[in-house]
C-alpha cells in the first residue's frame, strides 16, 4: 500500500463517526435510487411483456347490442390489427350468506390465440366451450379466488335474466385489463370479497343473457403509427347504429390508468429522493473535506516541502470522497437490490401480472455507481481546493488567527448590545461561516421537509376519507335497481323495519358536448331536499342542489372549459331506450375527492329522458341495531344489482391503508438520517475547530454545561430557521409529489394537520438535538491541559 | 506566620505514555502563601507544568494531596473543580487563548459573568491599558495587547490565585516586561497570589521566592528578600 494511502486509511479511522455518518447519507440516495430504478423498470417491463403477449387493446367501444359480425367490418378499417366482440357485464353474485356482491362477466371467444385482451390461465385450466349437462364454465381472478376460499370445480352463483346461475370454477387468470381488479373509478381500491372478474366462453355469455350471436363491447388492436383519433371516428360510424355507449382509449381503462399512475410515482420518487440525498451527501463532504484540509495544514506544506506535487495531494485528499463514494454505492447496491426485490414482491401482491420480472437492473447500478463516485469526487475536490493555496514555508508557521469582523446584527446596537458575549461569540461564528451555516440550513429544511412529506399523506387520506365517506355521504346503503323502477317502489323498502330515511337516485350516463368537444359523464339525479347526500362547491364550501341545471363535475368542467352559466349539450346513453338530446344550463360546479359526476335535480333527469319518477336506485339511513335484518330483507329482493355498505367500503379503505405505516417509517427514517448527518458532522466540524477556545473556557471557569450550550447557541438559529422553513418547504415538497401522482381516478388534496407540522418541527428539533449531543460526547474529553502546551 | 492558601501534600503525577510510565511530579510538598508573587522556574519536562496543572486544578495528582484554603480539592468532583477555577483562579496562557469571536472588551465581559462580584469591566480594561482598544477583535491587536486581555480575562474575577504559564513566552521583551509589571501590580493591588511558570530565570528576580524544578522534584527553594522591579530585569 502506499503511504499515501495508509495515510488515507488513517484520516478515515480518526473521522470515523462523520465518515460513516456521510456514508450513510450516499448509501441511503444509492439505495433508493437503484431500488425504486429497478422496482419501475422491473414492474414496467413486466406490464409491457404482459400487455404485449396478450394483445391489451388500444381501444374500447361500448354499445348497446351489435351483431357480432359487426367486429370483421371494424377489422377492415386500415389501421385496425384485430377487432374482438364480447359482451361485458355487471350482475349481482349471490353468495352464501346472503351478503350483496358483483360480479363483472366478461366473454371471450374461443380458440383465443389472435384475439385482443387474451387471458392468461394462472392456475387451473381453460374454460370449456361447451362442457355439457347444461355445465358452465368460468374462470375468476385470483384475489376474488382466495378471499371466498375458492376450490376448482367450485360453484358460484349470479343473478342473470332474474334467474339463479351456477357456474363452475375451473381455474383463476388474468388478463392486461385485471392487473388492478377494482369496479369503477369511485372504488379505489381492490375489494375482492365483494367483486369478481369473471372470465367465460362468449358462446355461454350468449346463452346465459340470451344474446346469441350478440356483443355489446368492441376491442381493437391499432397497427403501429396508426392514427387513433381517425380510427376512433370510424368505429364509432360502424357502431353509431348500436347505440355506441362509450369510447376509450388505453390509457382510460380503469386497470391500466392505477398501474400506470403507480409507474409513474415510482419514477417521479426514484429521482428527487437520491438528488435529494446525494446532493445534501456532497454538502456534508464539500464541509468536511475543507476542515480536514484546514488541520492538516501543516502535514500539506511538510509534504510539499518534501516533493508531493498539489495535485498529487489534491486527488489524495478527494480520495477520502471517493471512498466515501466508492462505499456508499456499494452498501447502495446490496440495500437497492433488496430494496427492489421487497417492492417487486409488494407489487406481485398488488397488481395481477403473471410474470413478475425480478433480478438486479445493471444500468441502474452502473448508473448509481456513477452517481456516487461523480458527485463525491466532485464535492471532494472542490472541498480539497485548500490545499492548492497552501505554501510550505508558511504552513510551518502558525495560521495567523482568524479574521474577525463585525457582523451585519450589531449595526442594531440596541439588539446588540443587550446581548450575553457568548451569544455573540455564536452569531460571529456563524458570520464568519456563512456558506457552512447555509448549506446546514439548507440540509435541515430538507429533512423537516421530508418529514412533512412523510406525514402528510396520511392527512391527506384522512381528509378525503372524512370529506367522502362523512361529510358528503350520509347515508348507511346504497342500493342500485336492475333497471329504473317508479318511485313509489321505493316504499317497499322505507317500510322495512329499521329504515329511517329512503332517498331516490338516478344515475344517467351521459355524453357532455361543449363547444366541439365531448366527454364522458354520469349525472346523479337527488331530490331537491337531500339529505343524505352533501355536495360541495369547488372551494370545498358546501352547496345545495339547484332547482335547474346541472352542477357539473369540476375535473370535467376543467378538462372541457366550462364556467357557470355556460349551456351544455347532454346526451344520454343509458343504454335503454332511445337516446335523447338535451341542452341543460350550468348552475354551478362540484368537487368530489374521490369518482366524479355531475347533478340534477331528479325530476330534471327524468325530464332529459321524457320519463316521470323513475329512480335507478336508493340511499338509505337505517337504525345501526337493525342492520342484520335490513340487509337479509334487501339481500332477497331481486330487484336490487348492488347494495354498498357505505361502513364497510369505509372499512376496506382503511384496512388497505395500514400498510401506509410502512411508507410512512421508511419515510422517517430516511429524513431522520438525512438531518442527523449534515447536523453532526457541521457540529463535528465547528467542534474541531474550536477546541482550543472551549478548552480555555473550561479552564477560565466555564463549567461543561456552559461550554457545550456555546455550540447548542450557535446551532439554534439553523435549528430555527431550518424547522420554520422546513414546514413550508415541506408543503411545497408535498404539493409537487401530489401533482406527479394525481389521477383522473381521484384527487388527492393538499391537506396538512397542524399535528403533521408538530411532528415534523418536533422530529427537526430530535435529530438536531440527538446530532449535537452525539457531537458533545467528545466535550468531555477535552483536554484541559492542551490549552498551555505549544499550537499545533 | 503567613496564611497558607494552597498546599501540595507529597503529590506524585505519573502518566501513561504509551508502554512508558513517566513520573512527571514525584512526592513534590509545596505551601503557597496568600498574597505571594512565587516563581516556578525550571526546564521543559522538570514538572513545573505538570504542577500548574494540579494547582489549576485540571489535573489531579496520581497521589498525595491539594488542599485549597484548607479543603481538600485533589479528590473533588469534577463541578467542585470547575466552581474552584470559576471562582478562586485566574488563569494567564503562554499564547493568550482569546476568544477570536470576541471583542477585546467582550472577552474580558465573558470571564466576568461566571462570577457575581467581578471588578467594573472600564476598570478592568483602563488598568492592563486597553481601555481605547477594547471594541478590536484578537486578529487586530498585537500579542502583548492579546496578552494584556489575556490578564483582564483573569484579574476580572478578583481571583485569589492567579496562574501565569510562560506569560512572556511569546513576547519580546520590552512587552514581556510590560506584561510582569501587570501581574505584579495585581499582586500589590488586588491582593492576588500570583505564581509564574517560567523557564526563563531572570524572571525570578522579581519574586520574594523562587522555586527550581527538575525532573519531577523541587530541587531548590530560594527566598529572595530584595526582588527587583520588572523594570530592571534583563534577559
Amino acid at each position: 500500500m502506499s503511504i499515501l494511502a495508509r495515510k488515507l486509511l488513517r484520516t478515515i479511522k480518526n473521522t470515523k463517526g462523520q465518515f460513516l455518518a456521510v456514508v450513510s447519507v450516499v448509501a441511503l440516495g444509492i439505495t433508493v435510487f437503484i431500488g425504486m430504478t429497478t422496482a419501475y423498470y422491473n414492474l414496467d417491463r413486466s406490464k409491457e411483456n404482459f400487455y404485449q403477449q396478450n394483445n391489451f387493446a388500444d381501444y374500447y367501444f361500448q354499445v348497446i347490442r351489435a351483431p357480432e359480425q359487426v367486429t370483421r367490418q371494424i377489422q377492415q378499417i386500415p389501421g385496425v390489427i384485430k377487432a374482438t366482440g364480447r359482451i361485458q357485464k355487471d350482475v349481482p353474485l349471490l353468495k352464501d350468506n346472503e351478503e350483496r356482491a358483483t360480479a363483472r362477466l366478461i366473454s371471450f371467444p374461443l380458440p383465443m390465440e389472435r384475439e385482443v385482451n387474451r387471458l392468461h390461465l394462472l392456475e387451473g385450466r381453460v374454460f370449456e366451450k361447451n362442457p355439457g349437462q347444461g355445465r358452465v364454465e368460468v374462470l375468476v381472478d385470483p384475489q376474488f379466488a382466495q378471499a371466498n376460499h375458492l376450490d376448482f370445480n367450485d360453484q358460484i352463483y349470479i343473478g342473470a335474466e332474474g334467474k339463479r346461475v351456477p357456474l363452475t370454477v375451473v381455474g383463476t387468470a388474468t388478463s392486461p385489463e385485471f392487473v388492478y381488479p377494482i369496479k369503477d373509478a369511485a372504488t379505489l381500491l381492490p375489494d375482492p370479497e365483494n367483486f369478481a372478474i369473471v372470465m367465460i366462453p362468449l358462446n355461454q355469455m350468449q346463452q346465459v343473457f340470451n344474446q346469441s350471436g350478440e356483443i355489446n363491447q368492441v376491442v381493437i388492436n391499432l397497427s403501429p403509427g396508426a392514427d387513433e383519433d381517425a380510427v376512433k371516428k370510424q368505429v364509432e360510424t360502424i357502431l353509431e347504429p348500436y347505440g355506441n355507449l362509450a369510447s376509450f382509449p388505453q390509457e382510460q381503462q380503469l386497470s391500466h390508468a392505477v398501474l400506470q399512475a403507480e409507474l409513474d410515482g415510482l419514477k417521479a420518487m426514484s429521482q428527487f429522493l437520491p438528488a435529494l440525498f446525494l446532493a445534501i451527501a456532497a454538502s456534508i463532504q464539500f464541509i468536511m473535506l475543507g476542515r480536514i484540509v484546514k488541520t492538516q495544514r501543516l502535514q500539506i506544506g511538510i509534504m510539499k516541502a518534501v516533493g508531493y506535487g498539489s495535485q498529487q495531494i489534491l486527488f489524495h485528499y478527494t480520495g477520502y470522497a471517493l471512498s466515501v463514494g466508492i462505499i456508499g454505492a456499494v452498501i447502495g447496491t446490496i440495500l437497492g437490490i433488496l430494496l427492489a426485490t421487497v417492492a417487486s414482491s409488494a407489487y406481485a401482491l398488488y397488481f395481477n401480472l403473471p410474470e413478475t420480472i425480478g433480478g438486479v437492473n445493471i444500468e441502474a447500478v452502473v448508473y448509481g455507481f456513477l452517481l456516487s463516485l461523480g458527485v463525491s469526487v466532485l464535492a471532494g475536490l472542490i472541498g480539497c481546493r485548500g490545499v492548492l493555496a497552501i505554501h510550505p514555508a508558511e504552513s510551518m508557521r502558525p495560521e495567523p488567527p482568524k479574521g474577525s469582523g463585525k457582523i451585519l446584527l450589531e449595526r442594531w446596537s440596541w439588539l446588540w448590545k443587550r446581548l450575553d458575549p457568548t451569544w455573540k461569540m455564536s452569531l460571529r461564528t456563524i458570520g464568519r461561516n456563512k456558506v457552512r451555516f447555509g448549506v446546514v440550513l439548507l440540509g435541515i429544511i430538507f429533512a423537516v421537509g421530508l418529514l412533512v412529506v412523510s406525514f402528510f399523506m396520511n392527512d391527506s387520506i384522512d381528509y378525503m376519507l372524512t370529506q367522502h365517506y362523512q361529510e358528503e355521504q350520509r347515508y348507511n346503503y346504497m342500493i342500485r335497481f336492475t333497471s329504473p323502477v317508479s318511485e313509489y317502489e321505493l316504499l317497499n323498502i322505507s317500510r322495512l323495519d329499521g329504515v329511517v330515511q329512503t332517498e331516490a337516485i338516478f344515475e344517467l350516463p351521459v355524453r357532455i358536448h361543449f363547444h366541439g368537444r365531448d366527454e364522458e359523464d354520469l349525472i346523479v339525479g337527488l331530490p331537491q331536499n337531500v339529505t343524505l347526500r352533501q355536495l360541495t362547491g369547488d372551494e370545498g364550501e358546501n352547496i345545495f342542489l339547484p332547482e335547474e341545471g346541472v352542477l357539473i363535475g369540476e375535473n370535467l368542467a376543467t378538462k372541457l372549459g366550462i364556467e357557470v352559466g355556460d349551456v351544455i349539450r347532454v346526451e344520454t346513453i343509458l343504454g335503454l331506450g332511445p337516446t335523447r338530446w338535451a341542452d341543460v344550463k350550468v348552475a354551478g360546479i362540484n368537487r368530489q375527492l374521490i369518482g366524479g359526476g355531475s347533478f340534477m335535480e331528479i325530476t330534471q333527469v327524468n325530464r332529459l329522458l321524457r320519463e316521470h319518477l323513475l329512480a335507478s336506485g336508493a340511499m338509505l339511513k337505517i337504525d345501526p341495531g337493525k342492520r342484520g335484518e335490513i340487509e337479509k330483507a334487501l339481500n332477497e329482493m331481486t330487484a336490487i344489482s348492488s347494495m354498498l355498505s357505505r361502513e364497510k367500503e369505509l372499512d376496506n379503505f382503511v384496512k388497505n391503508l395500514d400498510s401506509m405505516i410502512y411508507f410512512v417509517g421508511i419515510m422517517v427514517f430516511f429524513a431522520v438520517t438525512l438531518g442527523f448527518a449534515i447536523v453532526y458532522n457541521s457540529a463535528v466540524v465547528s467542534f474541531g475547530e474550536r477546541k482550543r477556545e472551549l478548552a480555555s473556557l473550561r479552564v477560565v471557569g466555564f463549567s461543561l454545561k456552559e461550554v457545550s450550550a456555546l455550540l447548542w447557541k450557535e446551532y439554534f438559529f439553523q435549528a430555527f430557521m431550518g424547522i420554520i422553513f422546513g414546514m413550508p418547504f415541506g408543503y411545497l415538497m408535498a404539493l409537487s409529489m401530489l401533482k406527479a401522482l394525481n389521477t383522473d381516478l381521484y384527487s388527492l388534496p393538499l391537506v396538512i394537520y397542524p399535528a403533521t407540522y408538530a411532528f415534523s418541527a418536533i422530529g427537526g428539533a430530535v435529530f438536531i438535538a440527538a446530532a449535537l449531543i452525539f457531537t458533545m460526547r467528545s466535550a468531555r474529553d477535552l483536554d484541559l491541559v492542551d490549552v498551555l502546551k505549544d499550537r499545533d | 506566620m503567613e496564611k497558607v492558601l494552597i498546599e501540595l501534600n507529597r503529590v506524585t503525577k505519573t502518566y501513561q505514555m504509551g508502554e512508558v510510565t513517566v513520573e512527571a511530579l514525584k512526592e513534590t510538598s509545596l505551601k503557597i502563601y496568600q498574597g505571594e508573587l512565587l516563581v516556578i522556574l525550571g526546564p521543559s519536562g522538570s514538572g513545573k507544568s505538570t504542577m500548574l496543572n494540579i494547582l489549576g486544578g485540571m489535573d489531579r495528582p496520581t497521589s498525595g494531596k491539594v488542599l485549597f484554603d484548607g479543603e481538600e480539592i485533589s479528590d473533588a468532583p469534577e463541578s467542585r473543580l470547575t466552581r474552584y477555577r470559576r471562582n478562586e483562579l485566574g488563569f494567564v496562557f503562554q499564547f493568550y487563548n482569546l476568544i477570536t469571536d470576541l471583542t477585546a472588551r467582550e472577552n474580558v465581559e465573558l470571564a466576568a459573568n461566571l462570577v457575581e462580584d467581578p471588578l467594573p469591566l472600564e476598570d478592568v480594561l483602563k488598568d492592563v491599558g486597553l481601555d481605547s482598544r477594547q471594541e478590536h477583535f484578537p486578529s487586530q491587536m498585537s500579542g502583548g495587547e492579546q496578552q494584556r486581555v489575556s490578564i483582564a480575562r483573569a484579574a476580572v474575577k478578583k481571583p485569589r490565585l492567579l496562574l501565569c504559564d510562560e506569560p512572556t513566552g511569546a513576547l519580546d521583551f520590552q512587552t514581556g516586561k510590560l506584561i510582569l509589571s501587570l501581574l505584579l501590580k495585581i499582586n500589590q493591588e488586588r491582593g492576588s497570589t500570583v505564581v509564574i511558570v517560567t523557564h526563563n530565570t531572570a524572571i525570578g528576580a522579581m519574586a520574594r521566592r523562587i522555586i527550581r524544578m527538575s525532573s519531577g522534584r523541587i530541587a531548590e527553594i530560594t527566598e529572595n528578600p530584595h526582588p527587583l522591579s520588572p523594570e530592571r530585569i534583563d534577559w
